[in-house]
């Protein structure tokens, strides 16, 4: 049986997210939950925290009406001489019954109408969702006020009327969420394994909407609080049970603005904002928990930060006679995060010519982006540029200031990203974005001209003019790319590096691209780097082909000796793992385990631990880069002369 | 009962609504999925669907497995009709026909743990007597799959596995039912180049030692070359060229065939091939061009083709094409 198991071996088993610790580290909502505690603490031992009983008037007098904060009264006495204090304590439990009780009912039936108008849609949905709509434009808050005038106004109607009129947010989110969920493949495949409706609502559906719930289940409770604040502001609050809406009631239609017993209206005031600022607060800091692409990640340029690294002589490759365009000499990349060092890149020298065409290959993780990255200084933030320099046309474009290699990005080296094509404004013509793309780095470009060579651009690349105007949406993939290449052309560089450009494409589409990229750096002379893990496509467009792997250079050649006369391990590894369409009865074979943890290096060789051929040295001493031949270098061992 | 076939496929059709149709709107726009296959599989037999996006091979993966209604034609599952079935009788052929996904990281839910992955199935279809049975088929599944041991997987969850290792999970979870026929749909473009061989040997494997039969979705010839007995290429939702692999491989009949092999990259340089580029992209299906679908991108149409719909000649036993040209092979 060839299966083996190639991946990391497992580690011990790992428990269930710890939200507590994920909820613990995000200040706000930290906050929140004290703040929420501290009420609910006070809510449940509110005849230990209270001075007074609430309904007996004993002892009262006269003079004790609306008397200042004192010993006696810690905040003052209300209109009947009752303790401020007490009333606020005792307001608590009902602001927290109301609002937790209301919000229950109200996530319930939104829970039930969104997740039922999601999952079924059609009809089902239509029905729902239009009740739902009909619901949103009904001022509820008037509504619930005849309702609740018309019933008796008890704790219980109050929940109740509440309650009903509060879910149709829950409703559409809950809704949306559910649209969402329903059209992930694990759904999907949850069918095609047999499950039932039901199975798949509980199972699957659920336990992704659930958080989104919890969020908005926050909001709801502070709504409604305020809904029974509001109440009880406007006398419609039940006599039995005192609430903070009703003290602010009874403080203010009682003359307390008249007698400057300000404490009757600050103190319930202050619980309501109390909650509800400590509601808002958990909701917001749970949202950042559950989606934390809200944290910006901003690519910005790698800071060159020279250590002192034993500069060996950089690496010259290459046999063209053609003139150097790009020399990357010794560069080396790493990431630094949370004080760890990640090597990224060490040591990577190179050289390409006018003219060239030099594949970038390696699994994932083998610090192929990464490199690219680093030759225009586009790395993420953690990135930083360790040794080594990138010499084009005389000047180190590791050492140039911001505003300096912004100038030469584009209009020397250009860039084309994987994935592109999907990163076009939606709302702007093609045309348009072509149109900023050249005045972003020729300012002045003659306005006249523009339009005459976003066509010629467009042309270049096999798109006729009349799509000029037309929006991305109207574009197809195909398209859409070469959009994107004539962006990158807009300014007529030299280098162009294209990150897997063809990656998402079909592969029709993706041989019509090729073949523009092949027929463009002919009829431009552009020297193009271009990274991709299809060793079919490096065979079949590349002269010189560089094959990384753990951050480092494995093996270097032009394109003939890496298929034909492979030295390094990897390279012979990575060969036996592609499919060859003219060979089929060949068997494949994959290389087991998988690219090293860039933080994790293992001793000696990184390809050690995977290396059907390693002996002993090779977990030991790391191996030098070799030359084996005019325009041949590997790094193993095994080739030392 | 027994059949010579596990699955024949007569005139299928699949068409959906173009646009949404809403209570004010009538859209009579059809879009053609999938439009008159036709195809036998016998038991044990493994064959390789090719095409590029929007050829109709998932929607037609779907239709089989029951996951999308049928809007014409006829499904036999072992000699028996499958095509519309009722909910009940629909869950028990889904035990019989199992499905692995193209995206191992879309295709299994965050929230649960690998093992309540793989019992799933089993709970589903009331499989094992009770909570230990299902545990021990489920480990079973799991290092049938090549995940040993299994219990330092069973409490993980899949993101904490590599890509190649979900894989495995959703193989597993298909094979915990036993099933007859296996659709794969693009099990490994998801995956690194170096371990894709894995994910298909691992496939070959299981396929041999348990005779299941295997329609496998792919747009990658390369890979599957080895494993598969037989391959069809898809073009706008009809099987164009069907036949032996070497048949299909080494003598390309059919225009679009020549040309969609001959532009998958071949990884040696010396073999610098002629491709055949075609323009343009693949006609939307909504609007079908007229004769043969394949006339207007096709480099050797001829006036005919604008008129007559081919349907597949007869090459050899069986190898055969759609296309006039071929009407007078041999």
């Amino acid at each position: 049986m060839n299966v083996q198991l190639t991946e990391s071996s497992p580690a011990a088993p790992v428990q269930r997210v710890n939200y507590w610790k994920i909820v613990s580290r995000n200040r706000v909502a930290l906050l929140g939950i004290l703040m929420i505690a501290v009420a609910v603490i006070v809510a449940l031992f509110a005849p230990l925290i209270a001075r007074y009983d609430p309904k007996s008037s004993e002892g009262i007098s006269s003079s004790d009406v609306y008397n200042p904060p004192s010993a006696k009264h810690w905040l003052g006495t209300d209109d009947v001489g009752k303790d401020i204090f007490t009333n606020f304590v005792y307001g608590t439990r009902v602001s927290l019954i109301v609002g937790f009780f209301a919000s229950f009912i109200s996530i319930v039936i939104g829970g039930i109408i969104g997740l039922m108008a999601g999952f079924y849609g059609g009809r089902v949905e239509n029905f729902l969702m239009r009740f739902t709509d009909i619901m949103l434009v009904i001022p509820d808050l008037p509504l619930i006020v005849v309702i609740v005038a018309l019933t008796k106004a008890s704790l219980m109607n109050i929940i109740f009327v509440i309650g009903i009129f509060g879910w149709t947010t829950t409703a559409r989110i809950v809704r949306s969420q559910t649209l969402a969920v329903k059209s992930r493949k694990f759904v999907l495949r949850a069918k095609a394994i047999g499950a039932g409706n039901w199975h798949i609502v509980i199972h699957h559906i659920l336990p992704l909407v659930l958080p989104i719930m919890v969020v908005n289940a926050i909001l709801v409770v502070s709504s409604a609080i305020l809904s029974e604040s509001t109440l009880a502001f406007i006398g419609l609050s039940d006599p039995t049970a005192i609430s903070w809406g009703q003290m602010l009631n009874f403080a203010f239609s009682r003359g307390a603005m008249s007698v400057g017993a300000w404490w009757a209206l600050v103190v319930p005031g202050f619980g309501i904002v109390w909650i509800v600022l400590a509601l808002t607060l958990l909701g917001n800091g749970l949202e950042q928990i559950l989606n934390p692409r809200l944290e910006s990640h901003h690519l910005m340029p790698g800071r060159p930060s020279f250590q002192s690294e034993a500069e060996a002589a950089p690496v010259k490759t290459g046999k063209s006679t053609a003139p150097v365009l790009l020399d990357v000499q010794n560069l080396s990349v790493n990431y630094v995060s949370d004080g760890k060092v990640a090597q990224a890149v060490r040591n990577v020298s190179f050289q390409l010519h006018e003219g060239e065409l030099i594949g970038l290959v390696g699994e994932s993780g083998c610090g192929k982006t990464t490199l690219m990255m680093a030759l225009t200084r586009l790395l993420p933030a953690a990135g930083e540029i360790s040794n080594g320099h990138v010499i084009f046309h005389g000047k180190d474009l590791a050492a140039l200031t911001d505003e300096e290699l912004s100038n030469l990005r584009w209009s020397g080296i250009s860039v084309v990203f994987q994935g592109a094509m999907n990163a076009l404004n939606p709302v702007r013509t093609v045309g348009d974005q072509i149109e900023e793309a050249i005045l972003k780095h020729i300012p002045h470009f003659p306005p006249k001209a523009l339009s005459a060579r976003v066509e010629e651009l467009l042309d270049l690349v096999g798109i006729s003019a009349e799509h000029k105007n037309h929006f991305p949406h109207q574009y197809s993939g195909g398209m859409r790319q070469r959009a994107i290449i004539a962006m990158a052309l807009s300014c007529n560089p030299q280098v162009v590096i294209a990150d897997e450009p063809t990656t998402a494409l079909d592969v029709m589409i993706q041989a019509q691209i090729l073949e523009l990229l092949d027929e463009l750096r002919k009829k431009l002379g552009l020297a193009v780097l271009f990274v991709t893990h299809d060793l079919g496509i490096v065979a079949e467009m590349c002269d010189s082909v560089l094959v990384m792997y753990g951050g480092v250079t494995a093996e270097y050649a032009d394109v003939d000796t890496i298929y034909n006369a492979p030295r390094h391990p990897y390279t012979q590894e990575l060969l036996k793992a592609f499919p060859d369409l003219t060979k089929p009865e060949r068997r494949l074979t994959s290389i087991p385990g998988s690219p090293p943890k860039l933080d994790a290096l293992p001793p000696g060789c990184r390809f050690a631990p995977r290396c059907p051929v390693a002996f002993e040295r090779c977990s030991k001493e790391a191996p030098a880069l070799h030359r084996l031949g005019e325009n041949h270098l590997a790094s193993c061992h095994l080739v030392e002369a | 009962m027994t059949s010579e076939f596990i699955l024949e496929v007569k005139g299928l059709k699949k068409y959906f609504q173009a646009g949404s149709s809403g209570w004010f709107s009538k859209n009579g726009k059809q879009v053609h999925a999938v439009d008159d296959i036709h195809l036998q599989l016998k038991h044990g037999e493994v064959i390789a669907l090719v095409g590029e996006s929007g050829c109709g091979k998932s929607t037609l993966a779907l239709t089989l497995l029951g996951l999308e209604e049928a809007t014409a034609g006829q499904i036999l599952f072992n000699g028996q009709d499958v095509t519309h079935l009722a909910d009940k009788e629909k869950k028990e052929m889904r035990r019989k026909i199992q499905m692995v996904f193209q995206d191992p990281y879309e295709s299994l839910n965050p929230t649960q743990t690998i093992q309540e992955i793989v019992v799933e199935p089993l709970v589903v279809h009331g499989i094992g007597a009770n909570e230990t049975e299902r545990l021990e088929r489920t480990k079973k599944a799991l290092e049938d799959s090549g995940l040993k041991p299994a219990e330092t997987y069973l409490n993980r969850f899949p993101h904490q596995l590599s890509g190649g290792q979900r894989q495995r999970v959703v193989i597993a979870s298909a094979l915990a039912l036993e099933p007859q026929l296996l659709v794969a749909d693009e099990p490994v473009s998801m995956l690194d180049v170096s371990i894709r061989a894995e994910i298909i040997n691992l496939l070959a494997e299981l396929q041999k030692t348990r005779g299941i039969s295997v329609i496998f979705i792919t747009h990658d010839l390369g890979t599957v070359g080895f494993f598969a007995d037989r391959v069809a290429v898809m073009y706008l939702g009809r099987i164009v060229e069907i036949g032996g692999m070497n048949d299909v491989l080494k003598n390309t009949k059919h225009p679009y065939s020549q040309a969609l092999l001959s532009v998958i990259p071949v990884p040696n340089p010396r073999l610098r091939r002629k491709r055949i580029i075609l323009q343009g992209e693949t006609p939307n299906p909504v609007n079908l061009p007229s004769g043969c679908r394949f006339h207007p991108r096709c480099p050797i149409a001829e006036e005919k083709c604008k008129q007559q719909d081919p349907h597949l000649f007869n090459l050899n036993a069986t190898h055969q094409a759609a296309c006039l040209l071929l009407e007078n092979y041999q």
